[in-house]
């Protein structure tokens, strides 16, 4: 039997090796799938693009040919994916083929909108869920405890589109507090991100019930308290970084998840971003948008994981034994 | 740790409790299936159109009511069920059985098989699940099964071959598999007592985590209407169908979201507490 | 001067008394030392007396301070003393320290009450004090165990606590280790402080002197100055546990002056190890004869498991070459680990993976039987899993499963390293007698244990 040892670079340089071989493998392929995807392209895929563009009394089958050969389907097809994939190297997104604009723009504008989406979102979730975490942790089995365990169970069942579709029905249809859609400003944010926060916040909140309450029982934290030092000191200093440094990859572990919520939540909303465009272009068979925005959104995750592995490296001293596991 | 403090004849040993919420939880999953098979059979064809009963409320003829074609909606709930419900257990064993055999071949050949196999799962790991299977049905002709099965698998291999690698590799690495090479006791041996022992209560995990992953992600692929398109009975398609006539027919959008609520939280239910995630 | 006296002390768990103890002292340059076995309830008694005892058990007796008299079944009436009047040293001190923290910071903070810059050069000064001057800046897992101890000593103390206890603190620890601890201690009491400490370990409750209490299934079963106890012991139990110690044994197995005219088993040339920069060992040269016993000791940390592992092929070596006798080949070296449960698959019972190997190793059917009679365990016990056994019967169970394959080489790796002394005596007898004709390569960081059991006796350093 064999033993199998994990390669080892350490420190910063190993973090960023690591994750820009990901962010590769990651464009790799997604630019495949959507190679796939353009070689699937079916005739009325091709029409109906066309008849995205042009209005559907103006398209005939010239309009749809013209587009297949804009796609070039007419050439060998280890030829084409390694345009493909060479297009993208050099950064050549394309242009949509529903708007015929530049790619790069719409991505870049629809980025910012998730972007803000996402950030509000994430602070929501790691502040709620911890603070949430820690309470229940100092009563274990309590009936805080408890409460919070059951909301968690109940939040993980529920889709984003359904927690979405309920604080809709309760806070704009019913109470009227806050508008459903919109976009840009501050208040219509409130919706979509809570949304996406509750979802995530509830896996925030066990792990950091469960790391706090091992972490209070655990040995350096007795040996903080009986050399003198009161509760709250010790809460402080000792239980709440060694905490940051077990949930702090778990923030990692979440990016994909926010990023699945984006992805609904946008399109319930209505809020301009790339999970809306996403949807769109899948639809609409709008492959270098779906392309742009796939790639864009999974190589999101691989940055937020990059700097959530930075933080742990800064926040841990301890040599890395065995790769983690994320 | 404060276990140090009580005395070795004081600590339980392995003492394992029959957890009620498993039970329950099986029971209910049991009550779904059930549903799911008979349903069809019994039940009125859930493609027949009678505009005359439009948006009818429940009555004893039908329990949950009618949609705005006149539609039983009941029949419709049992199809939609036993799509998610087939749909999820084939992905699931797909993804498992490949998942678990390329895991334990990774862990215990090393080399660059096991550098390969992580590579790529690393690269799928960062992508989520659901934009995998958006790019999927991309690719099929609308309202094809068999890509989004394909997807679906593909992106949960993913993960039970992360974790069934890590935990054989910590095993296989550990003094008792070194004790039984020692003791010239074989694969058979170690894949029995060692391996399979500590994985089960792990892929039992998965699965469950599985089936919810994949029922979410069928349910929202039919709320967006990609790849999941009218007049196929899918739950999270109906859900998108029933919201504009919330208020005139709650029942409507109130009989999938309660399936799809019991379906999540009972997987969720059947997994054991202790192990994660 | 301050004195602490305890009064009535009694610890239970249900109406199952733990601790009984009706009187302790400790007096200023006087150090108490309490021994016995695991499950004494040595252990208790000490958590009792600082308010450190689980909320499942039930504590009664009375403690005087100086003038104070505090109630022990209130556990928080002691809170307010910790760190000021009395401190506690931990069992594992590499598990009681911070590991995100400095070494600097953490034995500052033990300095109540004092601001920011006095905390830090009395830590100093403090770290000075014990030789770890340099290790100000370093974290915690850069520390060797010993050092750990040091740490935790001067975090503890810097408070100005003239009561220290000091729980177990030769596990893990390394005989060079354990003097070096001995002679801090002696430092604390010698400055008029008060002293208790736990062990199981009488060679540390030697080099401390003053007083002894010997304790057994709750009580005290003999008490007096340290001397005396050790060196003879009046009650029986002491007797046994006083014999124990490896340089007292006199067993049938032991021999001197043996000599073996056949050709080696195992011949190690010129073999080194590294592991990255750092070398474990360098141009080795070693033998094993058939029937020898060669043991291995030396502080923790400096190779000796990586050496034993090199040997029976386990580890391979950076250079040189291990030529082992083809007639070892197909399971005929066997090796005892330092934690047995860690080496039983931990999901099934015993017996099934007994009956594996003698299935595998063509062994008759009453051989488990007989062996399990022979190391003294009911075979009812091999039911169980491996974590309901323990860790003293589940190490002779291993050593059964490693005589069902015939070895002719067993390996010991700190097979009795987390046993107490009555325990690793019994299984070290257990071991020897079946032995028979085979080799034994010991590891072993106690010099009286191997210079009791090997023929030839190599050191590392």
């Amino acid at each position: 039997m064999g033993i199998v040892t994990g390669a080892g670079f350490s420190g910063v340089a190993g973090v960023l090796l690591r994750r820009a071989g990901q962010a590769v493998g990651v464009a790799v392929l997604v630019a495949s799938l959507c190679f796939l995807v353009v070689r699937q392209l079916p005739g009325d895929a091709a029409f109906r693009i066309a008849a995205g563009r042009y209005g559907y009394d103006l398209v005939d089958q010239q309009a749809a040919d013209a587009v297949r050969a804009e796609l070039g389907l007419d050439r060998p097809a280890w030829r084409q994916l390694a345009d493909w994939l060479l297009a993208l190297g050099q950064g050549d997104l394309g242009t949509s083929l529903v708007t015929s604009a530049s790619v790069a723009q719409e991505v870049g504008y629809y980025l910012l909108g998730t972007l803000q989406l996402g950030a509000v979102a994430l602070v929501l979730a790691v502040a709620l869920g911890g603070a949430l975490g820690t309470l229940a942790a100092r009563r274990p089995n309590g009936l805080l405890d408890r409460a919070v365990d059951g909301w968690v169970a109940s939040v993980r069942a529920l889709p984003p589109f359904l927690l979405g579709l309920l604080l809709i029905l309760v806070f704009s249809v019913h109470l009227g507090w806050l508008p459903a859609v919109g976009h840009g400003d501050g208040v219509s944010v409130v919706l979509p991100a809570s949304t996406l926060a509750i979802g995530l916040s509830g896996l925030f909140a066990r792990v950091t019930r469960d790391t706090v309450v091992e972490i209070q029982r655990s040995e350096h934290v007795r040996f903080a308290r009986t050399k003198g030092l009161g509760a709250r000191l010790v809460l402080v200093r000792h239980v709440l970084r060694n905490a940051g440094v077990v949930l702090v990859p778990y923030v990692g572990v979440q990016a994909v998840t926010l990023i699945e919520g984006v992805v609904v939540v946008e399109s319930l909303f209505g809020w301009q971003g790339l999970g809306h465009a996403l949807v769109h272009a899948v639809f609409w068979r709008d492959v270098p948008v779906l392309q742009a925005a796939a790639l864009v959104l999974a190589l999101l995750v691989v940055g937020i994981n990059t700097i959530v592995d930075l933080v742990g490296l800064w926040l841990d001293p301890r040599p890395r034994g065995r790769a983690v596991v994320s | 740790m404060s276990a140090a403090l009580l005395p070795e004849v004081v600590r339980t040993h392995g003492v394992r409790r029959r957890e009620p919420g498993r039970v329950l939880a099986a029971l209910v999953l049991g009550a779904l299936a059930l549903f799911a098979v008979l349903g069809p059979l019994l039940l009125a064809d859930p493609t027949s159109q009678d505009l005359g009963r439009y948006l009818e409320a429940p009555s004893p003829s039908e329990p949950l009511g009618t949609d705005e074609y006149g539609r039983s909606v009941l029949a419709r709930l049992a199809h939609a069920t036993r799509l998610s419900l087939v749909l999820g257990v084939l992905c699931v064993v797909t993804a498992l059985v490949l998942g678990t055999a390329s895991g334990i071949l990774a862990a215990s050949r090393g080399g660059w098989v096991d550098a390969v196999l992580r590579a790529v799962s690393e690269a799928f790991v960062a992508i989520p699940a659901l934009l995998v299977v958006l790019l999927f049905s991309a690719l099929a002709a609308d309202g094809s099964l068999l890509t989004l099965y394909l997807g679906l698998a593909l992106v949960q291999w993913v993960e039970y071959f992360r974790v069934v690698r890590a935990k054989a590799a910590l095993i296989l690495g550990g003094p008792a598999v070194e004790a039984a090479s020692l003791l010239q006791l074989g694969r058979v041996h170690v894949l029995r007592r060692h391996l399979w022992p500590a994985l089960r209560p792990l892929l039992l995990t998965l699965a469950s985590l599985g089936m919810v992953t994949s029922i979410l992600a069928m349910s929202t692929l039919g709320f967006v209407k990609v790849g999941l398109q009218p007049p196929r009975a899918e739950l999270g398609l109906m859900v998108t169908e029933a919201f504009p006539f919330y208020d005139v027919a709650p029942w409507l959008a109130l009989a999938p979201v309660t399936v799809l609520f019991l379906l999540t939280a009972g997987f969720l239910g059947l997994r054991h507490r202790e192990v994660s995630p | 001067m301050t004195t602490l006296e305890l009064h009535d002390v009694v610890v239970a768990h249900g109406d199952r008394r733990l601790v009984d103890v009706p009187h302790l002292a400790l007096e200023p340059g006087r150090p108490v030392t309490i021994v016995g076995e695991s499950g004494s309830g040595k252990s208790l008694l000490a958590h009792a007396l600082m308010g450190t005892l689980a909320s499942s058990l039930v504590v009664d007796g009375k403690l005087a301070l100086d003038e104070t008299l505090l109630h022990l079944g209130d556990r928080s009436n002691r809170r307010a003393l910790w760190g000021r009047r009395i401190a506690m040293l931990p069992q594992e001190p590499a598990l009681a320290l911070d590991p995100t923290m400095r070494v600097l910071s953490q034995v500052a903070e033990g300095a109540l009450g004092a601001s920011r810059t006095t905390a830090r050069s009395h830590a100093g000064a403090a770290l000075a004090d014990v030789g770890l001057a340099a290790s100000a800046r370093s974290f915690p897992h850069t520390l060797s165990g010993g050092m750990a101890q040091r740490v935790a000593y001067a975090a503890a103390t810097i408070g100005g606590a003239r009561a220290l206890i000091v729980d177990e603190p030769s596990k893990g620890l390394d005989s060079g280790s354990v003097d070096r601890l001995a002679g801090l201690l002696r430092d604390h009491v010698g400055d008029g402080g008060l002293l208790l400490t736990i062990t199981h370990d009488l060679r540390l409750a030697a080099a401390l002197g003053g007083e002894v209490a010997v304790m057994r299934e709750a009580t005290v079963v003999e008490s007096g100055d340290a001397v005396d106890v050790l060196g003879s012991p009046q009650h029986d139990y002491t007797r046994r546990l006083v014999d124990a110690d490896p340089s007292r044994w006199r067993q049938p197995w032991q021999r001197t002056g043996w000599y073996s005219p056949g050709e080696a088993i195992v011949r190690a040339i010129g073999i080194s190890k590294a592991y990255g920069a750092t070398s474990v060992f360098a141009d080795v040269d070693l033998h094993i004869r058939p029937g020898e016993r060669v043991a291995l000791s030396g502080p923790s940390g400096v190779g000796k498991t990586t050496l034993g592992n090199a040997l029976i092929g386990l580890t391979p070596v950076d250079a040189g070459r291990v030529v082992r006798e083809p007639s070892l080949a197909g399971g005929r070296v066997q090796k005892l680990y330092q934690d047995p449960t860690l080496s039983f698959p931990a999901l099934v019972p015993i017996e099934v993976g007994l009956r594996d190997v003698s299935r595998r190793h063509r062994a008759s059917a009453s051989r488990v039987d007989e062996l399990m009679a022979a190391v003294r365990l009911s075979p009812s016990l091999l039911a169980r899993r491996p974590g309901e056994v323990s860790g003293g019967e589940l190490q002779r169970i291993a050593i059964v499963r490693a005589l069902l394959a015939e070895p002719r080489l067993v390996f010991a790796d700190e097979a009795t390293s987390r046993l107490d002394l009555l325990t690793q005596a019994g299984t070290i007898d257990c071991l020897m007698t079946e032995l028979g004709e085979a080799a034994l390569l010991m590891v072993t960081h106690d010099r009286a244990l191997a210079t009791a059991v090997a023929d030839t006796h190599v050191e590392l350093e």
